[in-house]
């Protein structure tokens, strides 16, 4: 970068736009002023559509929290969609067909989704397979595991008899609860809990010893294991954490459909790295923050629901959504020096 | 890879793997190798099962209706297998079949280009074939079971102009349109509903998926502020518009109609006063089933049995539904 620049002011501004955080939010403006330009007579400016955006992102951000943690441990987590369809599916088993309460529905699939990011971790971490064949297996196995627990069918309010018939029970209050709007119906309740996902990976990285090792271990990861770093440790938590992440994704799945389909969540782990990756942190590990991942969870979801309130065609919206993609982390590479 | 210990690692997986192997063969599925055998005087029957793929609960239930209707004769055995929506694994479980001599074969193909010559060889070999659903090319096949889709959709789109007498705003969610299915509701749709003076005033592709349709109708809303119907290409598709709508406060001033009407989805959502219509998208399973006796104690069939359409609406759902013609 030359440096003739005449004011402090103006050279400042340049600085803020030049660092990840100023471009993703570059990138998330121009998402914004284009859905101001292409505004579907005013839908556009409605708070409900706003409210709708935030919605629909939820389930992806809360994924992209737990998928930040791991990326900038230096690894990636492709099971987090198969995740969530488990846990839907037993969310919605306990809570529909076994009215458990939520306060014990909720510790259960937070304990299924830690178990099974657990395992990915403990596979990577400490058998050593590369994150991507590890997470891919257990992505295949968790997939299985909820179409097994689910024998294909949605688990919804209709309920089997053994002779065949159906009987059908109440959408547990629960699940009401949490897919629920709030403030004069201006906020869904899933964006508060997106909400508190982002506070809890912010504290976990920047106030936690924790967070300090996985950007160390991404960063070198043998210079953290010679400086004393609990590497292993450090890096299965990572697993568990974007495990028990897929956990709460999967419950506001359940919550909004109402059901537990085990098909649930196809292609959400790609949704989450694009998320992740667009923020502005680096697949290489190391580099990063969750205030960018929320920057770009922002950035995607208004990008599809300014397409929607459009009513762009299919084909046209993959097109778009690919061109964005690719320049809005064309826009985050940085110069080496 | 340097893990540190390989033997344990290798017996660790050698019996998980065991474990779930033999987990899987106790019951794969509702519709899993359910074998009726029973010792009857009368002569068994093998019947092959090829299902293109179990991965939607439209196919569970098409295994599940043939499992259901073969329990009721007990000189039937059936060996299901499932092909994981992989056309050259459905090829190999056709020349599997084929090989093993059943007495008789059907299939749901995935496609049919591919599938079109396997079928043809074990037709040759004296298998007779029932195809279900989705179509093969030429006649090599002994008698070809399905519904049809664009019948269906002009239904909907006559059910739709009935119920709002001729005129209002329709919301249309169309299944993937690059899929037969998707293009045919909707084109059937079109014709269900020319004529009329219905407007469509929104429409966009939710690819079949529940979380895709609410956000499409979530949109609608926000734009429109007078909506009258909303036509989903699937019961999951008109269920995720009304809980848009329903988070709206809007879904009193709405009718929602679907396709499909499963036992568990689209009916249940009738009786629960969710949607106000679905039409049936029969699996074809029951049929099957007496088609086969028929081919096994040499009847003669048709070459093509276009299979009808039920109507659940509020009034009848009670009753199990009306056939439409």
């Amino acid at each position: 970068m030359t440096e003739n620049f005449q004011s402090g002011k103006k050279n400042a501004l340049v600085l803020a736009i030049a660092s990840p955080a100023g471009r993703a939010l570059l990138a998330l403006l121009l998402v914004l002023i284009i859905g101001a330009i292409f505004n579907a007579d005013g839908a556009f400016f409605k708070i409900g559509t706003h409210r709708d955006t935030l919605r629909q992102a939820s389930v992806y951000g809360i994924l992209a929290c737990g998928m930040t943690l791991v990326i900038i441990s230096g690894g990636i987590d492709l099971a987090v969609g198969s995740m969530l369809a488990l846990v839907a599916v037993c969310c919605a088993q306990m809570a529909i067909h076994w009215n458990w309460s939520g306060w014990l529905v909720v510790p259960a699939c937070l304990i299924i989704g830690g178990c099974c990011g657990g395992v990915s971790g403990f596979v990577t971490a400490r058998l050593g397979v590369q994150p991507f064949i590890a997470t891919l297996s257990m992505m295949v196995l968790a997939r299985g595991l909820a179409k097994y627990a689910s024998g294909g069918m949605k688990v919804s309010t209709a309920i089997m008899n053994p002779d065949g018939t159906f009987r059908y029970v109440e959408v547990p209050r629960f699940f009401r609860l949490v897919d629920h709007h709030i403030l004069g119906g201006n906020l869904s309740v899933v964006t508060l809990i997106f909400a508190a996902c982002v506070a809890t990976a912010w504290i976990l990285m920047s106030k936690h010893r924790w967070g300090r090792y996985l950007y160390a271990i991404g960063g070198n990861e043998e210079a953290s294991r010679l400086s004393g770093v609990p590497v292993v440790a450090a890096k299965t938590l990572a697993y568990v954490a974007s495990g028990m992440f897929a956990a709460v994704a999967g419950i506001c799945q359940a919550a909004q459909e109402q059901q537990g389909d085990p098909e649930a969540g196809m292609g959400y782990e790609l949704m989450a790295i694009a998320m992740v990756v667009i923020g502005g942190t680096s697949l290489m590990g190391g580099r990063g923050g969750i205030g960018l991942t929320l920057l770009g969870v922002l950035t995607i979801g208004y990008l599809d629901k300014v397409l929607s309130i459009n009513a762009v065609p299919e084909a046209g919206r993959l097109v778009l959504t690919g061109i964005i993609i690719v320049v809005a982390v064309l826009t985050q590479r940085r110069k080496r020096t | 890879m340097h893990t540190k210990y390989p033997i344990l690692t290798t017996l660790a997986t050698l019996a998980l793997a065991t474990a779930l192997f033999s987990a899987c063969n106790k019951s794969s599925g509702p519709a899993g190798a359910n074998t009726t055998s029973t010792t009857t005087p009368t002569r068994q029957f093998v019947i092959g099962m090829s299902q293109c793929n179990l991965g939607e609960p439209w196919r569970v239930q098409m295994n599940a209706d043939i499992a259901a209707a073969a329990a009721k004769h007990p000189e039937l055995k059936v060996i299901f297998k499932d092909a994981q929506n992989d056309t050259l694994q459905q090829r190999a479980q056709v020349e599997e079949f084929a090989s093993a001599k059943v007495d008789l074969l059907i299939i749901s193909p995935k496609e049919a280009q591919p599938l079109t010559e396997p079928v043809a060889h074990a037709a040759a070999a004296g298998i007779p074939v029932i195809v279900l659903d989705r179509r093969l090319l030429g006649t090599n096949y002994t008698c070809f079971i399905g519904a049809d889709n664009k019948k269906i959709g002009r239904a909907a789109g006559e059910w739709i102009v009935k119920m709002l007498q001729g005129k209002g705003n329709v919301v249309e969610l169309m299944g993937l349109q690059t899929s037969t299915p998707g293009q045919d509701r909707h084109s059937g749709f079109l014709d269900g509903i020319a004529g009329s003076d219905l407007q469509v005033i929104f429409r966009a592709d939710m690819q079949w998926l529940e979380p895709n349709a609410r956000q499409e109708m979530e949109s609608a809303l926000a734009r429109f502020d007078k909506i009258d119907c909303v036509f989903a290409h699937n019961d999951d598709g008109a269920h995720g518009a009304y809980l848009a709508t329903k988070a709206a406060g809007r879904e009193k001033q709405i009718k929602f109609v679907g396709i499909d009407a499963l036992p568990q989805e689209g009916v249940a959502y009738v009786r629960q006063g969710i949607l106000d219509a679905t039409f049936q998208y029969p699996t074809g399973g029951a049929e099957a089933i007496d088609t086969a006796l028929k081919i096994l104690h040499g009847e003669r069939v048709p070459k093509e049995i276009v299979l009808g359409t039920r109507l659940f609406d509020k009034d009848n759902v009670a009753q199990g539904g009306v056939a439409l013609k």
